[in-house]
């Protein structure tokens, strides 16, 4: 019996850490969005969309300079 | 090829008949209605994206000719800092857009992917409910009109957010409703595990240190939870008491406080119960039940931010020495502005220079032009068509008659909302029965039995707790709603539902809601006098002169793979067309335009147009609307059911009339300005009617915010949608039927639900007032109770194949 005054502590803790990890998750967004994820499982694949354009990767060179 | 059987691969509407544009797919070539579509149909798949077209849930939204126009347009933000978002580490921003044409997740999985892969953006967010896009990106590796050009490429249209602020606001509300669900259902599985202990000890003994640790425990997890989670129901029910009423927090917070402080008093004494693990468990359900609404609520559009997209964001002022941009919310009275043809009008004013055709869409619903000229009045919002002209400001931007409609559709929407609390009210009565119950509970045991007393009180405010009747309808609603997305129909407003299931009277807007809001040919009849024209040579004609025109009404005369070799243009004029065609010269337009003296016929219509040449008349073309898919299906269902069905439309009489007898609609009202409509609407509901409202223009908005209960159909504008309680995603009206009929059912699922939990509640509590429930028992009793309210109201995603059905008699239908 002497055990639970170790293990309920240690699930004290892991309960901080699971509200903490929560509530971190939820401050970045990451429950802002919950439709479209569970879409890219389906959807997404290797191809990307091509690069941009010449002019365009050297039109935002130039703003960077 | 067939005009109706065939709709455009991207954005789903008619590919007209002229057009004969295709883009390949796995080898096949599927149809599209432009050239615009086309591009972006192209991009997608190009990108290998194709993906998108099959798991999306509702057609695209037509990319508009102004997608150069766009980018242009945003160069102007390049160069301003301040618009590029907020700066977060790294050299990052945050850009908030709101984007126009997001519908479905396949919508957000496009944009995130097709953005995420450029370089200087680093993360995107995509909020499908609300149409926000967060962006994570670099200012200096990206331009922000590069962004913008992107989501224009794909096909949709980013927006500033005037009212970021308070969609932010939203936002953190629903994280800050997240946090303390998410905290409370954590603490209360672990509660609910020292519980299980505490309760196995009661049976089967225990010893007094574990017991004593156990209950120690449980206390310091459920302070922090009652304290985060359950302050809500603290503020809530504090702002209810000093309004001189008693909400549904009040008995909510007074069952919370007094299970815990009983709780810990028993605790510190150390003799007694603890129910901790109630309180964990009635502040996770109630917590989760608010989640649900808020989540709904959010949903509905905003109508101030809808609103302010139509304004244009900036405004040529004419100064001095030449003309400089401002921001139209700068604009006063007495300025003078320039605006070019296909500019919005930025504020109402006076035309003092220049002459052009102008489209007041926004104040009567019809595409069709009004010529204006010096003098004449232009509202905001109006686009200018054909020519430059400058306006002199009549009226600042808040006074503009846009922002009268905005606060008129404000001040309704509260009004209706209002109307919707009604069920609060009973459930106010409900609490204050319960709280007398429970205080006469309590005098009875303290009179008999003190030791009762506690167990006896709080078995009777929890087991009464208003949980599962709190629930019956949010949770109906909240199921059907869900359905009712996967079928076309996004549901805005909860409440609606159940105002729907009474409606009597279905009142239709016109142009765009029955017809589609494209001319076309219905009838030609030919001068007797001119035995040289056949109808196809006419037909033929007319066409050649409408070529490459413009006007809504060239749509009506386009004819595919006509030979375009003998064809001069002469003028093009707003009234009409002068050309040669073989060398003889026509014209084609209204009866002004071609000198037609009308005394011949019975009538002046501007739905006829006319086809001359220096003879004379050659013939005359019937114009009018074409019905869209499934409009006779829908209404002679409903009128099956007994409905009352009208029309109110903008248009002239006779343009209504003629639609009215196509389809069947005896009564009709016509040339209704959009406050005369919302007087008629005023009046029907008067005598008692509930009113179902079918709308799509922005004149609509004010009328569909009056009616009981409001649907938008597919192509709506923003403004209108933000008003409507129902926006139909589909391009068929037979999605009225549908809604009409999942109505009827979730009004009998509440009914169901409602039914439980009174019964319920009348059941138990006698039990709980004699004592004979324990706490805990009572706990699961709600809990279990809640449970059956959930899953009865999950049947109704159960019933698909019953709409089918209806859905497959209408198809059946010849549209």
């Amino acid at each position: 019996m002497s055990m639970l005054y170790v293990l309920i502590p240690l699930a004290i803790l892991l309960l901080a850490v699971a509200v903490w990890a929560l509530i971190w998750a939820i401050k970045t967004g990451q429950f802002d969005d919950l439709e479209s994820h569970g879409w890219s499982v389906v959807l997404d694949d290797d191809q990307k969309p091509p690069p941009l354009d010449e002019d365009e990767v050297s039109d935002s060179e130039k703003e960077s300079r | 090829m067939t005009e109706n059987k065939c709709h455009c691969f991207h954005c789903g509407e008619p590919v007209p008949v002229s057009c004969d544009l295709t883009v390949q797919l796995d080898g096949r070539s599927e149809p599209v209605c432009c050239s615009g579509c086309q591009a972006v149909a192209n991009l997608i798949l190009e990108s290998g994206q194709s993906r998108y077209y099959q798991f999306r849930t509702a057609t695209a939204i037509k990319p508009s000719d102004e997608n150069v126009d766009i980018v242009e347009a945003w160069k102007r933000y390049d160069s301003r800092q301040s618009l590029w978002g907020t700066p977060v580490k790294g050299g990052a921003c945050e850009l908030l857009l709101q984007v126009e044409g997001i519908r479905c997740a396949a919508c957000a999985w496009l944009i995130r992917s097709q953005l995420e892969a450029r370089n200087g953006i680093e993360q995107v967010q995509v909020d499908v409910a609300t149409g926000f896009v967060r962006i994570n990106w670099r200012p200096d590796k990206l331009l922000l009109s590069k962004i913008a050009g992107i989501l224009a490429g794909i096909g949709y249209r980013p927006h500033l957010p005037l009212a970021g602020a308070e969609a932010m606001g939203r936002q953190e509300e629903r994280r800050s409703a997240l946090k303390r669900l998410g905290v409370a259902g954590l603490g209360m599985m672990q509660v609910m595990m020292f519980a299980a202990g505490l309760y196995a000890g009661d049976a089967m003994g225990i010893d007094e240190a574990p017991e004593r640790f156990l209950q120690w425990v449980s206390l310091v997890v459920t302070a922090p939870v009652l304290l985060y989670s359950g302050s809500v129901f603290y503020t809530s029910a504090w702002r209810s008491l000093s309004n001189r009423r008693v909400g549904m927090d009040v008995p909510v917070a007074l069952a919370i406080s007094i299970a815990f402080v009983m709780s810990c008093i028993n605790f510190f004494s150390g003799n007694g119960h603890v129910y901790f693990d109630s309180v964990v468990m009635f502040i996770f359900f109630l917590s989760l039940g608010r989640y649900a609404e808020l989540v709904i609520r959010h949903r509905n559009l905003q109508t101030g931010l809808a609103l302010a997209r139509l304004m244009p964001e900036w405004a040529e002022l004419i100064t001095d020495g030449g003309s400089e941009q401002v921001p139209s919310t700068d604009l006063r009275k007495t300025d003078r502005v320039r605006v070019r043809a296909g500019q919005t009008f930025p504020a109402d004013g006076l035309v003092i220079r220049g002459v052009s055709s102008v489209n007041e869409a926004l104040l009567t619903g019809e595409s069709r032009p009004v010529e204006k000229q010096v003098g004449d009045k232009v509202i905001a919002g109006s686009v200018n068509q054909t020519q430059t002209v400058e306006v002199e400001v009549t009226r600042d931007p808040d006074e503009s008659t846009v922002s009268m409609m905005g606060r008129m559709l404000l001040k309704s929407q509260t009004q209706r909302s209002r109307y919707a609390q009604l069920s609060e009210r009973y459930a106010g009565w409900f609490v204050a029965v319960v709280l007398c119950v429970a205080s006469l509970t309590a005098l009875w045991w303290i009179q008999h039995d003190i030791d009762m007393l506690l167990p006896a009180t709080l078995a009777v405010l929890v087991i009464s707790c208003p949980c599962a009747l709190s629930l019956a309808t949010p949770a109906a609603i909240a199921s059907s709603s869900r359905f009712l997305l996967e079928q076309g129909v996004l549901l805005t407003r909860g409440s609606a539902l159940e105002v729907l299931s009474a409606v009597d009277t279905v009142v239709f807007d016109k142009t765009g809601t029955l017809t589609t809001g494209t001319p076309a040919i219905v009838s030609i009849s030919l001068n007797p006098a001119r035995t040289d024209f056949s109808e196809a040579r006419v037909r033929d004609i007319a066409a050649l002169l409408e070529l490459d025109s413009s006007h809504p009404v060239a749509h009506a005369f386009t004819k595919p793979g006509i030979d375009r070799a003998d064809v001069e243009k002469l003028l093009n004029h707003e009234n009409g067309v002068e050309g040669r065609v073989d060398k003889v010269a026509y014209r084609l337009g209204s009866s002004a335009f071609c000198r037609i003296e009308l005394s011949d016929f019975d009538s002046v219509d501007n739905s006829r147009v006319w086809l001359t040449d220096q003879n004379g008349w050659v013939a005359c073309f019937e114009l009018d609307d074409r019905l869209r898919d499934g409009a006779q299906a829908t209404v002679s269902e409903l009128r099956r059911r007994g409905l009352n069905l009208m029309i109110l439309s903008g248009d002239n009489k006779q343009a209504v009339g003629s639609i009215a007898k196509r389809i069947g609609i005896d009564m009709f009202h016509a040339e209704q300005s959009p406050a005369m409509k919302m007087q008629f609407l005023q009046s029907l509901q008067e005598k008692g009617h509930t009113v179902l409202m079918v709308g799509d223009g922005i004149n609509d908005a004010p009328v569909l915010s009056v009616a009981n209960v409001s649907m938008t159909v597919s192509g709506a504008s923003e403004l209108a949608n933000s008003a409507a309680d129902f926006i139909i995603t589909g391009t068929t009206l037979k999605y009225i039927v549908n809604t009409l009929d999942s109505a009827a059912r979730t009004k009998q699922l509440i009914r169901q639900n409602l039914a439980w939990a009174l019964s319920y509640n009348l059941l138990a509590v006698p039990f709980a007032a004699a004592g004979l429930v324990v706490p805990w028992m009572a706990a699961l009793g709600m809990s279990l109770s809640s449970l059956i309210v959930v899953m009865n109201s999950g049947r109704l995603a159960k019933n698909n194949n019953k709409n089918n059905v209806i859905e497959q008699v209408s198809e059946a239908e010849p549209a």
